[in-house]
């Protein structure tokens, strides 16, 4: 009987309700794109116009005069009126006459109003039309819906946390990290999306599943707050992060297979460096080694397993400072320079600026945001090329083993020769100098070398092999590879530095530079006697692709001031806001409270179901009365003010047919003889069963899920 | 409710019922009888008014009187016959019951009060016998077991105040002899609400005699046809009724005093509502202590009338309003005493309701 009172109930409030919120959806998807290419008043309009055409089109469908057009003049008329609107804006700015009766802007927004208005009233009375005629017209809404979102938030990808810039502006001029923000309207997006999916059907499911899908979203917001954010995921195509994907230990072999060298995730941030130090690179590039394939395993150069080799690397990170045990010389030419690195996506082996000398671990500002902050100390280069003719190679430490490693190549002849052809040229005061030597072979790489992502070479045996006698068309570790076995032909002491290469115009001037999946880079290096490894990096002149990227200032100042000093990051916020109020204190202790009020309204209510269990015999016509009173007021019935007992009992009769009488027991003991003996504790949980039993028979579903879940039913019980 | 139906409702075996539902219910039976038998009884003859059925009965049983405002016509004289008749006195032969005989207490008497009554026209005067050559009393109307006292405000002051202190002392005195009359006294005055051209209004003391005053209205269409249809087959059922004797009424006075329990909350609730009352600028005098004093057998009797050897919230509501419509004063220009009195009942009643949980 009660499912039939709400069914009634439920088919007059058929119209109104799922109007409405599908209304909301739409003007919510429609405002939210309107926001990035209007003015405030463009986005009202927009609103406005879906409103109007959601209550208009669900009212009007089946009635006078609506119901006689058909779908074809319907979709005519949201035509005319889009293009209406159109013009109509367009000579309300294009003509001088309405600009000098009221202002230029208030023309502007009035144009932009009138605009949307007209964009947002005829394409949602289109959907609607469609929705109600035809029967893809509902997954064209819910396309609609989602690609708006999608649009709006697509801008956030691969860790672009500062962006679209309308939300990640509002947020960050408030404090609030805009992850924050992204994650609430992603939130929202799926709310929406699920509620536009279920209006079509079972209405009556619909507060049980959008109960579901909300805690499924404020599990999401938990997740994050506790684990952090999700990274973009890298691929390890140069032995960097230490990502290990299928195949990870042909793939730590041979870094050529790095399989798709997939240019999507490009611009992906992967670290942020701050320089405490002010340092320009002499040859227009920051270069940061991690570590270095050294040793040849007879099939190609490979992470060194020797002691004595690549000591100036250090491989693991650690928790207290660590230097190399071996130092580059030539101090007098070098600048000591110390970054602060936070890295966004987890490394194998730290890195720091060319030649890094020290790493030591820091308290990370961001934990959600940083995987893992350290400062590295380098010893970076200021001398030029020049500085390096007439030097010799090697170190004098090095054994005859060691040197015999850096020299070694695959057993092609083909290296010498084309080496020697190389250095042909060369005038004879140079003939014999290992750097002018070099640089002829990097001067036929720049020259001749084609730089692409694309090639043919990554499973030949010797890929290098077949890039340098073949189309010379490779990327960084073709050129590297290359460059590297023609040197140690020539008996340069040579090894391939991996790690990251930005332009130092990237820095933009700031003090911090941000590091991106583009930048991942080898390059061969050659150890120069008193000098150290020294980068001699070949750069075709000719590319296939574009790897430049939008430069990502605001991202990389952003990232900075987290890293550089999370305190004078929030001075700066602070500086922003009145004083008075700290909106992020504000916040957290909000949801400290809410958190602690949701777990106290839980506890208190769960033990006010249990305690009839274990009170004394005494107690139960107290607290097992008490308890069937929340569990009616959970379900909607709850006495009201100045109700007396039997009142309530006997309104709620017809759901619980048992209270009647069960009030009448409770009342005796309470208000009659307190010696006289009441029931036991078998049969007030006999009574508490039944009434259980009644409810659970006579209440509809919806309201007994949400009974479970609200956590505040036990305040209307009295 | 009747505990069986209780019992049923809970689903519980049937040995719940015999050993556990409460034991001084069961030995309230008897007066629960005595109760529902003089409530089957004036149901039988008077239809369509069981709530004022139920207040007189609760009246009669408290020891209280009633003070009815209704209109002429409406079924006072019936509804009092009947509650007189459904009492026997095994002191007289049946036959006998209703014949005036010196000395004798009748179960009921009708005194249509006139301007031009005097005091002992109701309550009866010595008259000089002089085959004996002494002074011998004879009774007059007021000994009886219920007394309707009909248009009781259209009589002199002087008339009235004899009927109350025979209401209030349960005696009268001629001559400065007192006689007692029954125990079982029970006054059902009545006044009309309109027609005052030529009346005394009872001043608010003496209406404080009345334990009930009642407001009725005219009884429901369906009530009104039953009554046409039925009116001579009811005659004709005269002397099937079922009686009780006036021991037993007493005797389940006494019980029901001893018996139902008033529980502190109970009576803390009526004390507030009457400060309550008090402090309510709309009332000019609040009622009395002794309203409160007289209403406590009141509710223990509603409660037994409904099976409970308690007082609850159920019979405050039904009896508070009865009890105090006619013992507060309103200031001047109010004139919603119902909408008064619940705002004011409601705190308290909320606070007795809250109580049973703690």
């Amino acid at each position: 009987m009660a499912q039939d009172m709400t069914m009634t109930a439920d088919s007059s409030a058929h119209h109104f309700l799922p109007t409405s919120l599908r209304a909301v959806i739409i003007a919510s998807a429609l405002w939210v794109l309107s926001l990035s290419l209007t003015v405030f008043s463009g986005s009202v309009a927009a609103l406005l116009g879906c409103l109007i055409a959601c209550y208009l089109v669900d009212w009007g469908i089946n009635r006078s005069p609506l119901d006689r057009l058909r779908l074809l003049s319907i979709v005519l008329v949201c035509a005319a009126l889009f293009g209406l609107g159109l013009i109509l804006a367009a000579v309300m700015t294009g003509t001088d006459l309405l600009a000098n009766l009221a202002s230029p802007i208030y023309t502007f927004n009035a144009s932009e109003f009138i605009k949307w208005f007209a964009v947002s009233f005829s394409l949602t009375v289109l959907l609607r039309a469609l929705a109600h005629r035809t029967s893809f017209g509902a997954v064209l809404e819910i396309f609609f819906v989602a690609s708006a979102f999608v649009i709006t938030l697509s801008a956030h990808r691969n860790g672009m946390i500062h962006r679209p810039f309308f939300i990640g502006d509002f947020a960050l001029t408030r404090g609030i990290d805009p992850a924050s923000i992204l994650m609430v309207l992603g939130c929202g997006t799926v709310l929406s999306l699920a509620a536009l999916l279920m209006l079509e059907n079972h209405q009556k499911r619909l507060p049980y599943h959008f109960t579901v899908l909300g805690l499924l979203c404020f599990s999401l917001v938990i997740y994050v707050r506790t684990f952090g954010l999700p990274t973009p995921q890298l691929t390890d195509d140069l032995g960097l992060t230490g990502n290990e994907g299928i195949g990870s230990n042909s793939q730590r072999e041979n870094p050529f297979r790095d399989g798709q060298n997939d240019s999507g995730d490009k611009e992906a941030p992967v670290a942020i460096v701050v320089f405490r130090d002010d340092y320009t690179p002499v040859n227009g590039s920051y270069y940061f080694r991690e570590s270095a394939y050294s040793q040849f395993n007879g099939n190609m150069l490979d992470f060194t397993t020797r002691d004595d080799m690549d000591q100036d690397l250090i491989e693991i990170f650690t928790n207290a400072a660590v230097e190399t045990s071996q130092l580059p010389a030539s101090i007098n030419e070098r600048t000591a320079v110390r970054t602060s690195i936070g890295l966004l996506v987890s490394h194998r082996s730290p890195f720091g600026l060319d030649s890094p000398v020290a790493y030591q671990s820091t308290p990370n500002p961001n934990n959600l945001r940083f995987k893992r902050t350290y400062d590295a100390y380098s010893l970076a280069p200021e001398f030029d090329f020049k500085y390096l003719i007439g030097r010799e190679v090697g170190r004098e430490d090095w054994s005859a083993e060691v040197w015999q490693e850096y020299v070694a190549i695959p057993n092609d002849p083909r290296y010498q020769a084309l080496a020697e052809t190389l250095i042909a040229d060369l005038k004879p005061q140079y003939m014999n100098d290992p750097f002018a030597r070099a640089w002829a072979v990097k001067t036929y790489l720049d020259e001749n070398g084609i730089y692409s992502l694309k090639n043919q070479h990554a499973y030949e045996s010797d890929p290098a092999a077949s890039f340098l006698f073949g189309d010379l068309t490779g990327y960084c570790m073709h050129f590297s590879f290359a460059a590297t076995y023609l040197f140690r032909s020539l008996g340069i002491p040579t090894r391939v530095g991996i790690g990251y290469s930005v332009p130092a115009s990237n820095r933009a001037g700031g003090s911090s530079l941000l590091i991106q999946a583009v930048h991942g880079h080898a390059w061969p290096e050659i150890y120069f006697q008193d000098i150290g490894w020294v980068i001699v990096d070949p750069a075709p002149q000719q590319t296939l692709v574009d790897m430049t990227t939008a430069p990502q200032d605001s991202l990389q100042q952003l990232l900075g001031d987290m890293l550089r000093d999370q305190t004078s990051f929030e001075d700066f916020l602070q500086s922003r806001q009145p004083p008075f109020i700290d909106i992020q204190l504000l916040l957290n202790l909000t949801y400290a409270l809410i958190a602690l009020a949701l777990a106290a309204a839980y506890a208190i209510k769960y033990y006010r179901l249990w305690i009839p269990a274990h009170a004394d015999a005494d107690q139960q016509y107290r607290v097992v009365y008490r308890a069937v009173l929340d569990q009616l007021a959970a379900v909607g019935y709850h006495r009201d003010y100045g109700e007396s007992r039997e009142q309530f009992a006997t309104r709620v009769a017809e759901t619980a047919p048992t209270l009647p009488s069960m009030t009448h027991y409770h009342l005796h003991r309470a208000l009659g003889d307190a010696d006289s003996q009441g029931f036991d504790r078998q049969q007030w949980q006999l009574l508490r069963d039944s009434i259980s039993k009644e409810i659970q028979h006579n209440v509809v579903t919806w309201k007994k899920v949400l009974a479970k879940i609200n956590p505040f039913t036990w305040v209307l019980s009295k | 409710m009747t505990s069986e139906s209780v019992a049923d409702m809970t689903g519980i075996e049937e040995s719940a019922d015999s050993d556990n539902s409460p034991a001084a219910e069961t030995q309230l039976s008897n007066s629960v009888a005595v109760l529902t038998t003089l409530m089957d009884t004036v149901q039988q003859q008077v239809l369509g008014r069981d709530d004022v059925i139920e207040l007189a009965i609760i009246a009669l049983v408290a020891d209280g009187h009633i003070l009815l405002e209704d209109f002429p016509g409406s079924g006072k004289t019936t509804l009092a016959k009947a509650l007189g008749e459904a009492i026997t006195d095994p002191r007289f032969p049946s036959e006998r019951q209703n014949q005036s005989s010196e000395g004798s207490i009748v179960p009921f008497r009708r005194i249509q009060f006139t301007p031009d009554l005097l005091p002992s026209d109701i309550t009866g005067v010595p008259i000089f016998d002089s085959n004996s050559n002494a002074f011998h009393f004879r009774h007059g109307p007021l000994f009886a077991h219920v007394v309707l006292a009909d248009e009781i405000n259209r009589t002199s002051p002087k008339v009235q105040s004899a009927m109350l202190e025979a209401m209030g002392e349960k005696q009268v005195t001629v001559d400065n002899t007192t006689y007692f009359l029954d125990e079982l006294f029970f006054v059902i005055a009545t006044q009309n609400p309109l027609d005052l051209v030529g009346t005394y209004p009872l001043p608010t003391p003496q209406l404080d005699r009345f334990l009930f005053k009642i407001t009725m209205d005219h009884i429901d269409r369906d009530a009104e046809l039953d009554v046409l249809d039925t009116y001579k087959s009811r005659r004709d059922k005269l002397g099937k009724r079922n009686t009780v004797t006036r021991e037993q009424v007493l005797a389940a006075r006494a019980q029901i005093d001893a018996d139902v329990a008033i529980s502190s909350a109970v009576k803390i609730a009526l004390v507030d509502i009457s400060r309550n009352l008090r402090q309510d600028d709309r009332v000019l005098q609040g009622n009395s202590t002794r309203s409160m004093v007289l209403m406590l057998p009141a509710l223990q009797v509603s409660a037994a009338l409904r099976s409970r050897n308690f007082v609850s919230a159920e019979d405050i509501e039904l009896l508070l309003p009865r009890v105090l419509e006619h013992r507060i004063e309103l200031a001047p220009g109010v004139s919603d005493i119902a909408g008064i009195l619940a705002d004011n009942m409601r705190a308290p009643m909320e606070q007795l309701a809250r109580g049973t949980l703690s």
